[in-house]
């Protein structure tokens, strides 16, 4: 079999790539929402993968994987990855948990980063209400995480928050604003924490989404503050979400010294910039995103080096839409034991569960069922989703 | 002072953006020459730095540096910052030099890795044969650079490894080098030698692609001989990682420079090689690791540990190299040479109007004009325009 073409569009501003065999099977992947202006980059790789058999999935891999980087850099790359999975699934008749050595689970467990409430306010019972809604959420997570601090634009929300004037208000993805939380400011945010706390009880576990742009010792002085607690994680505390480099050298002097667990690895790319994190048991968690570190056998080797020096595996996936809640499922079925749960994608806009069949994958009890059917289990209505096309991309379909 | 707008066009092959402000000083920048693919990308960061004011050149930095990466998805914040510095630069009236803390040195020594004359064969004697045109030529290099092992294309001579070459020419073939395939190498590399005897330094490219034995093994036979530096052996060139602890388990153990670090971003990414001396020499891209001022930062940082500095540049063409001989002129005493970007093609003297960057003795004058220094000659430079950005010398 050979690949005859990629085409990609942007669907509901999610790049989607599309690759074309002779044999008439095709397999789909995708890049997260937030990422359209990714389009031109994925076309950068089709000469490099044309030609090539898609069923040995590692061997094109070689050709393009060096040319990707740190998120959003890694994101076509793992995106075509994707879409191969889904060939050589098809292609084989077998869902791709079966081609990444099986499935160790009949149902995977997701976290909830994305089902969210309007708060009405900033102060701390408006963070327990708002707590209290996604609780009571009829997925019944089992985890929900919350964003504080800098990752939660309490810079932006109060004054005197921290010693700095910010770059940009807000949650900003251009500049992580970043200095010493004042005495104010970490009361005010031990408060909202405890608000919530208390309305999970032991029932649900809280993961804080916190920065980047804490100091070291404001970590460390956070988590010692949590320490027996139902947290289940800290995450991106001193460095990640966006951020070009890893900085394992930070999370040295925070995770040895708490047992609040500490989380990292959205933005990284390829195994090769985890050994610093996993080798010297830098972090508790890792959470990177397999639209961002080059695709799902990537993902699968890094959780098992991981496990290998007692290192939990959370994924990150807020933003992964459909087509990457598809892979993920596949993904989690896979990974050892060390996997807690990802980060549930949901379709968005909702007219996406309109323009593709196949799986729907309900959330019972913040468990998800492992599918079957052959490769990524969704595929493309064109003929529905042939509505949702740019102009420029009406030939998406067309073989 | 206020930017109105990011411009960019495809010149000769090479991004090349402008940025334009509200007083009427416009600035460039350049991505090396064969990454035209990057241009949407240069549009992705514009409406992240109109608006600001370009002579505070790093608070523009600090909006879209983060959106960078390892080469080459570091190139447009690069160029970016090339050209605010070349607005600052022209805003005050001094070289881009002044403002990056003055100059140290009033000329500057590269090194060759761009001259070159085609190979007649394989065989050791058109290596000496070759090496002898490039020892000849009138720049007078005082280091000359070659390409052998991996990088050299020896992967492709039958039986030099272990190993099958993948047929992906972006891809870094590697393996272990047979007896035979190291013979085959020593015998080229000591041709070289003979060549350039104690006039001139010879530094190797090689890779990557070796095994960290055969990385060592070949250091180890170089010793005792002018070899400035290897370079690349077991990761670089376009991979995106560093992997010190590979170049750990090789530096400490010769007395031949090891050399890396052409496609690392951002000084976060240098941590590991420098505080841990995994490397002797540093050899970052003006045009990818984020700027004229990050390189500084890493040059000092690199100087701090001894290691030393011996920049990137081949394909940074006519723009690039007026930025690398600012940035050269300010470098600590770390510094030994930045390889010349040419012109290329040759016709970007016609479009540009510069400084003499003529090289002497493998040395450049560093020049006192504002910015860095050069500019385009509009009525020549339209000529080269794509159709799509017949528009880019316009406000």
């Amino acid at each position: 079999m050979k690949i005859t073409d990629m085409k990609v569009a942007v669907i509901g501003n999610a790049p989607v790539v599309r690759i074309i065999t002779d044999e008439g099977i095709d397999g789909i992947g995708s890049g997260q929402s937030m990422k359209p202006y990714q389009k031109p980059m994925f076309e950068f790789y089709r000469d490099m993968i044309i030609g090539k058999d898609p069923t040995n999935v590692e061997r094109v891999m070689l050709g393009i994987r060096r040319m990707g980087a740190f998120k959003p850099w890694g994101t076509a790359v793992s995106a075509i990855e994707f879409a191969l999975w889904d060939i050589a699934g098809k292609a084989a008749g077998l869902p791709v948990h079966k081609l990444l050595g099986g499935k160790v689970r009949d149902r995977v467990q997701v976290y909830n980063g994305v089902v969210r409430f309007e708060r009405k306010g900033n102060e701390p019972e408006h963070y327990a209400e708002s707590m209290q809604l996604m609780k009571d959420h009829e997925y019944n997570f089992s985890i929900i995480k919350q964003a504080v601090s800098f990752h939660g634009g309490m810079h932006g929300d109060i004054d005197d928050f921290y010693y700095g004037d910010p770059v940009f208000t807000g949650r900003h993805p251009d500049h992580p604003n970043r200095g010493p939380i004042t005495p104010q400011g970490f009361k005010y945010m031990m408060a909202c924490i405890e608000a919530i706390l208390d309305v999970l009880g032991d029932d649900v576990g809280l993961a804080l989404d916190c920065g980047p742009g804490m100091t070291v010792s404001d970590t460390l002085k956070l988590a010692q503050e949590l320490e027996g607690s139902n947290i289940m994680w800290l995450e991106d505390t001193v460095n990640g979400d966006y951020n070009p480099y890893v900085q394992t050298e930070l999370y040295k002097q925070i995770t040895p010294y708490t047992s609040t667990p500490i989380h990292t690895g959205e933005q990284i790319y390829l195994r090769q910039n985890f050994v610093e994190l996993i080798e010297r048991s830098a972090v508790n968690v890792l959470g990177p995103d397999p639209q961002d570190v080059g695709g799902l056998a990537e993902m699968k080797f890094i959780a098992e080096f991981a496990d290998l020096h007692g290192i939990q595996f959370a994924p990150h996936g807020i933003f992964g839409g459909l087509i990457g809640l598809a892979a993920q499922v596949q993904l989690a079925a896979a990974l050892p034991d060390n996997v807690i749960a990802f980060e549930l994608p949901q379709a968005k806009p909702e007219w996406w569960l309109d323009i593709m069949d196949g799986e729907r994958f309900a959330v019972k009890d913040s468990h998800i069922d492992v599918p079957d059917t052959p490769g990524l289990g969704v595929t493309f209505i064109p003929e529905e989703a042939k509505k949702y096309l740019r102009e420029e991309d009406a030939g998406f379909f067309d073989n | 002072m206020k930017i109105t707008d990011l411009k960019v066009a495809i010149i000769g092959g090479a991004p090349i953006i402008r940025i334009t402000t509200d007083e009427g000083i416009d600035g460039i920048g350049a991505g090396e020459t064969w990454k035209p693919y990057l241009k949407p990308m240069v549009e992705f960061y514009r409406d992240k730095i109109v608006g600001g004011d370009p002579t505070d050149v790093e608070r523009v930095m600090i909006g879209i540096r983060r959106w960078g990466a390892f080469k080459p998805w570091g190139t447009a914040v690069s160029a970016i910052e090339m050209a605010l510095w070349d607005i600052a630069g022209k805003a005050s009236g001094l070289p881009v030099y002044k403002l990056l803390g003055g100059k140290i040195r009033d000329r500057v020594q590269v090194y060759n890795g761009s001259v070159r004359f085609p190979m007649d064969g394989k065989e050791p004697e058109h290596y000496a044969e070759n090496m002898q045109k490039m020892k000849d030529h009138p720049y007078n290099f005082s280091i000359i650079k070659q390409g052998v092992s991996f990088h050299g294309g020896m992967q492709n001579v039958k039986d030099f490894y272990y190993g099958t070459p993948v047929d992906i020419i972006r891809y870094p073939n590697r393996g272990v080098i047979t007896g035979k395939g190291f013979k085959y190498l020593m015998a080229r590399i000591e041709a070289m030698l003979d060549v350039l005897g104690d006039d001139v330094g010879l530094a190797l490219d090689c890779g990557p692609g070796m095994t960290i034995t055969d990385a060592l093994k070949l250091a180890k036979e170089l010793e005792g001989t002018n070899i400035m530096w290897l370079e690349d052996m077991v990761t670089g060139d376009y991979t995106p990682y560093v992997l010190a602890d590979l170049y750990k388990q090789v530096t400490p153990y010769t007395s031949t420079p090891i050399h890396t670090g052409e496609q690392i971003y951002l000084r976060q990414n240098f941590v590991e090689l420098i505080e841990r001396n995994a490397v002797n020499v540093l050899g970052p891209d003006v045009a990818d690791v984020g700027g004229i001022a990050e390189m500084k930062f890493i040059a000092e940082y690199a100087d701090l540990h001894g290691i030393l500095f011996a920049p990137h540049g081949i394909g940074d063409g006519l723009i690039g190299l007026a930025a690398q001989v600012q940035l050269a002129a300010v470098l600590p005493d770390n510094y030994i040479a930045f390889e010349l970007p040419e012109a290329d093609p040759a016709w970007w003297h016609d479009i540009m109007e510069t400084p003499d960057f003529s090289v002497k003795n493998s040395h450049i004058e560093v020049p006192d004009t504002p910015g860095l220094g050069i500019r385009f000659i509009e009525e020549e430079a339209k000529k080269y325009l794509r159709d799509e950005d017949a528009d880019f010398f316009d406000n």
